[in-house]
C-alpha cells in the first residue's frame, strides 16, 4: 500500500482546505474508509511527540497485532523522521509526517491517537484528539497542571471517547497479581500501616540533555509551542532549546521530578491502599542543581484512611544518588512486606517472623509464591538480643511478565477500543489517583501540611 | 647448515605469522558476528493450584540467536553519543552503521584465508583506527588502548607476512 507523503505546505493546506472540507463533508461515507491495504479491524494510529517516551511505546506495541501506524507528528523533523524510518524498518510501509498536530488531525483519519509530548502540551493535544474524534492514549502526568488534568476529564466525558492515561503499573500482570491475589484474597500483608516508595536516580542520569543543534527546530518554531511559557524575559534560541530539551526542569512546562518519576509510584499507592490520602507534608530542594526551577530532590508523607486503618506513605525522589534499591513501592503489614517494582530485580516479598508458616508454605506448595533465602541474623559481637527483631524470610512472586511493561497497558486500551476490554486506567480514575500529587510541591514550598478536600481532589 | 638453521627460524616465523592471522582474522569475524547477536526468550505460564494463573504471569527463559534483523553496527548506546558529536555527520554514522558489522566479517576472512594478505591487514588496521577515531571523541580511554594494541598485533602481523606460507594468495 502506498502512503503518500503530504506534499503540501501548511500554507498550501489552509488555502485548501476550505473547498477541501465541503468535498469531505459532501463525499459519501465510503471514501472515508481505511486505506486499501490494512485489514478492516487494524486500528489505525497516529503519534503526536516523537520523542523518547514515544519511543518507549512504539516499542512496546511492535509486537502487537491490528495496528496501522498512520502518522506521526512531532515540532522536531527529524524525530518525526526517525519514527516513520523505524514504522518503515518494522513494517515496510511509511506513515505520513507531520510537524503539526492539528493539521495530522484535520487531515488523517484516525481510530486512535497517542500523545507523548512534555506535560504541559499533554492537555492541549488529548483534547484535540478527542475531539477529532479519536480515543486517546496520552502519558503521565496527565497535565502540568490540575486544571489541564481535569480538562481532559471532561473533554473524555463530553466526547464520549477513550482516554487512557499511561500509568502503565495497573496494566502489569505484576502489580494485578499482587494487589488481587497476594495482597486482596491472600492478606498476604496482613494490615498494611506504612508504604515506602522511591525513586532514586543517579546524578549521571540527571545531567542536562543535549542534542546536535542543527536537528533542533528554530526558535520560531518554539515559541508557538509555548516553550517560552512562564520566562521573565525573552528567550534567546539557546535558551528555547534548552527548555525544548529540558522541559522537565521548568515549572510553566511541567511538574517536577515528583510528577515526572514520583507519578507512577504514588499512583500504586493509591490504587493499592483502595484510598487516596488525607494529607500531605513535604520537603524539597535544589540542593545540587541550584539553577532549576523545581526541587531536585523531594520526600513527601501522605496520611491514609484505609478500609483497614490509619496508614501513612512516604515517598522520595532523588536525582542525586542512584543507590538505595532503584525504583519500587514497598507495602509493609504486620505480616508481610512486599517490595514491588516495574523491575523484577527489585520486587522482593518478605515474611515477619511472627506470621504464620503453614500459611505461606501453602502459599508456595499452591504455587502462589516461590520460597527464598531464610532469614539470617546479622550477628556479630555489636547485636544487642533486646534490640534485636528476627530477620524475615525471603520470597518472590511466582513468575514476571515476557513482554515490554508498557505493552499490556497499550493492549488494553486497544482491546477497550474494540470493545472487548474496559480501560484500566481511564482519565478520570488517573486523576484520581494524580490528584494529591499535584499539592506536593506546593506543600514542600510552603512548608505546611495540606489537609485534602473536595476542592483540592475533585476529578 | 646455514640454510637448515634459517629455515627452522623461518618455519617458526611462519607459524608465528599464521597464529597472528588466525588471532586477528577470528577476532575480526566473531566481532563481525556478533552484531548479528540477539536473545530469543521463550516463556511458559505460571502454574498456580495446577492451571495456568489467569494474570499472564510467565516464567522466561532467555537464550542468544543470531539473526540478520538483529543487526546493529554501532551498539545502540554508541550510537546515541555518537549521533550528538558534531565530527560526525548523521549520514556517515548511518553508512558506518551499515557496513561496520560486514566490513570485520570479509576482513577477517581475508587475513584467515590470506587473501591479499597485507592489503587486508592494512584495510582491518584503517577500520580499527576509524573506530579509534570514534572513541576519542566519547573520552572511552580504556577502549582507545585496547584499539591500539590490535594496531600493534595488526603491525607485527604486517611485518612477519613476508613469512606467510599458508596463504590463498601471496601477492599484495
Amino acid at each position: 500500500m502506498n502512503l503518500k507523503l503530504p506534499s503540501l505546505t501548511r500554507r498550501d493546506f489552509l488555502a485548501k482546505s476550505t473547498l477541501g472540507a465541503g468535498l469531505a463533508l459532501a463525499a459519501p461515507s465510503i471514501l472515508r474508509a481505511k486505506e486499501a491495504g490494512a485489514p478492516a479491524d487494524d486500528i489505525r494510529v497516529g503519534f503526536i511527540g516523537c520523542g523518547k517516551q514515544h519511543e518507549v511505546l512504539f516499542n512496546a506495541m511492535v509486537n502487537i497485532p491490528g495496528i496501522r501506524y498512520v502518522a506521526a507528528c512531532d515540532i522536531m523533523k527529524a524525530r518525526v523522521g526517525r519514527t516513520a524510518s523505524a514504522i518503515k524498518s518494522r513494517f515496510d510501509y511509511m506513515p505520513n509526517r507531520y510537524l503539526d498536530a492539528e493539521e495530522m488531525l484535520e487531515k488523517e483519519e484516525l481510530d486512535a491517537v497517542f500523545v507523548a509530548t512534555p506535560d504541559f502540551w499533554h492537555a492541549p493535544h488529548t483534547i484535540m484528539a478527542l475531539e477529532a474524534g479519536c480515543d486517546v492514549y496520552c502519558e503521565k502526568m496527565m497535565s502540568n497542571t490540575i486544571e489541564g488534568a481535569r480538562s481532559m476529564v471532561a473533554a473524555m466525558d463530553r466526547t464520549g471517547k477513550l482516554c487512557q492515561i499511561g500509568h502503565q503499573r495497573r496494566s502489569n500482570p505484576r502489580y494485578l497479581y499482587t494487589l488481587n491475589e497476594l495482597i486482596r484474597k491472600e492478606k498476604l500483608c496482613g494490615q498494611i500501616i506504612n508504604v515506602n516508595g522511591q525513586w532514586n536516580r543517579a546524578l549521571s542520569s540527571s545531567q542536562d540533555i543535549v542534542s546536535k543543534p542543527s536537528i533542533l527546530p528554530d526558535a520560531e518554531t518554539l515559541r508557538k509551542a509555548g516553550f517560552n511559557a512562564g520566562a521573565d524575559h525573552e528567550l534567546t534560541l539557546e535558551e528555547l532549546r534548552h527548555r525544548f530539551l529540558n522541559w522537565r526542569f521548568y515549572t510553566s512546562l511541567s511538574g517536577g521530578p515528583i510528577s515526572d518519576l514520583g507519578a507512577h509510584q504514588i499512583d500504586i499507592f493509591n490504587w493499592y491502599l483502595g484510598a487516596t490520602p488525607k494529607s500531605v507534608m513535604a520537603s524539597g530542594g535544589r540542593s545540587y542543581f541550584k539553577d532549576r526551577e523545581h526541587f531536585d530532590n523531594v520526600m513527601c508523607i501522605f496520611d491514609y484512611d484505609t478500609p483497614e486503618g490509619n496508614a501513612r506513605a512516604f515517598y522520595q525522589v532523588l536525582t542525586t544518588t542512584s543507590s538505595g534499591g532503584g525504583y519500587y513501592e514497598s507495602f509493609m503489614g504486620t505480616e508481610g512486606t512486599i517490595d514491588i517494582s516495574e523491575r523484577e530485580a527489585y520486587t522482593k516479598i518478605f515474611k515477619e517472623s511472627g506470621a504464620e508458616n503453614a500459611k505461606w508454605d501453602n502459599l508456595v506448595r499452591r504455587g502462589l509464591l516461590k520460597k527464598g533465602a531464610a532469614g539470617q541474623a546479622a550477628g556479630g559481637a555489636d547485636a544487642i538480643a533486646s534490640y534485636e527483631s528476627a530477620p524475615p524470610d525471603e520470597y518472590a512472586l511466582p513468575g514476571g511478565l515476557s513482554k515490554a511493561p508498557h505493552q499490556p497497558h497499550i493492549e488494553n486500551f486497544l482491546d477497550t477500543i474494540r470493545g472487548k476490554a474496559t480501560l484500566t486506567c481511564d482519565a478520570r480514575h488517573a486523576l484520581e489517583s494524580e490528584a494529591p500529587i499535584y499539592w506536593v510541591n506546593p506543600a514542600a514550598n510552603s512548608n505546611e501540611i495540606i489537609h485534602f478536600t473536595e476542592e483540592h481532589l475533585h476529578t | 647448515m646455514a640454510s637448515q638453521k634459517n629455515s627452522a627460524n623461518d618455519l617458526g616465523l611462519t607459524l608465528g605469522s599464521l597464529l597472528l592471522r588466525i588471532w586477528l582474522g577470528m577476532r575480526a569475524i566473531q566481532t563481525g558476528i556478533e552484531k548479528f547477536a540477539g536473545t530469543h526468550d521463550s516463556s511458559k505460564d505460571v502454574i498456580i493450584d495446577g492451571a495456568p494463573n489467569a494474570y499472564g504471569l510467565t516464567n522466561t527463559v532467555t537464550g542468544k540467536v543470531y539473526a540478520l534483523d538483529n543487526y546493529h553496527g554501532v551498539p545502540a548506546p554508541l550510537y546515541e553519543k555518537f549521533s550528538t558529536e558534531p565530527l560526525i555527520p548523521s549520514w556517515g554514522l548511518n553508512l558506518y552503521d551499515t557496513v561496520l558489522g560486514p566490513a570485520l566479517i570479509i576482513l577477517g576472512f581475508t587475513v584467515l584465508l590470506g587473501i591479499a594478505t597485507r592489503i587486508s591487514l592494512f584495510a582491518m588496521g584503517l577500520l580499527y583506527t576509524s573506530l579509534t577515531f570514534g572513541l576519542i571523541l566519547i573520552k572511552q580511554d580504556a577502549g582507545i588502548a585496547w584499539l591500539g594494541v590490535h594496531i600493534i598485533m595488526v603491525v607485527i602481523a604486517l611485518g612477519l607476512a613476508k613469512y606467510d606460507r599458508i596463504s590463498v594468495t601471496k601477492k599484495w
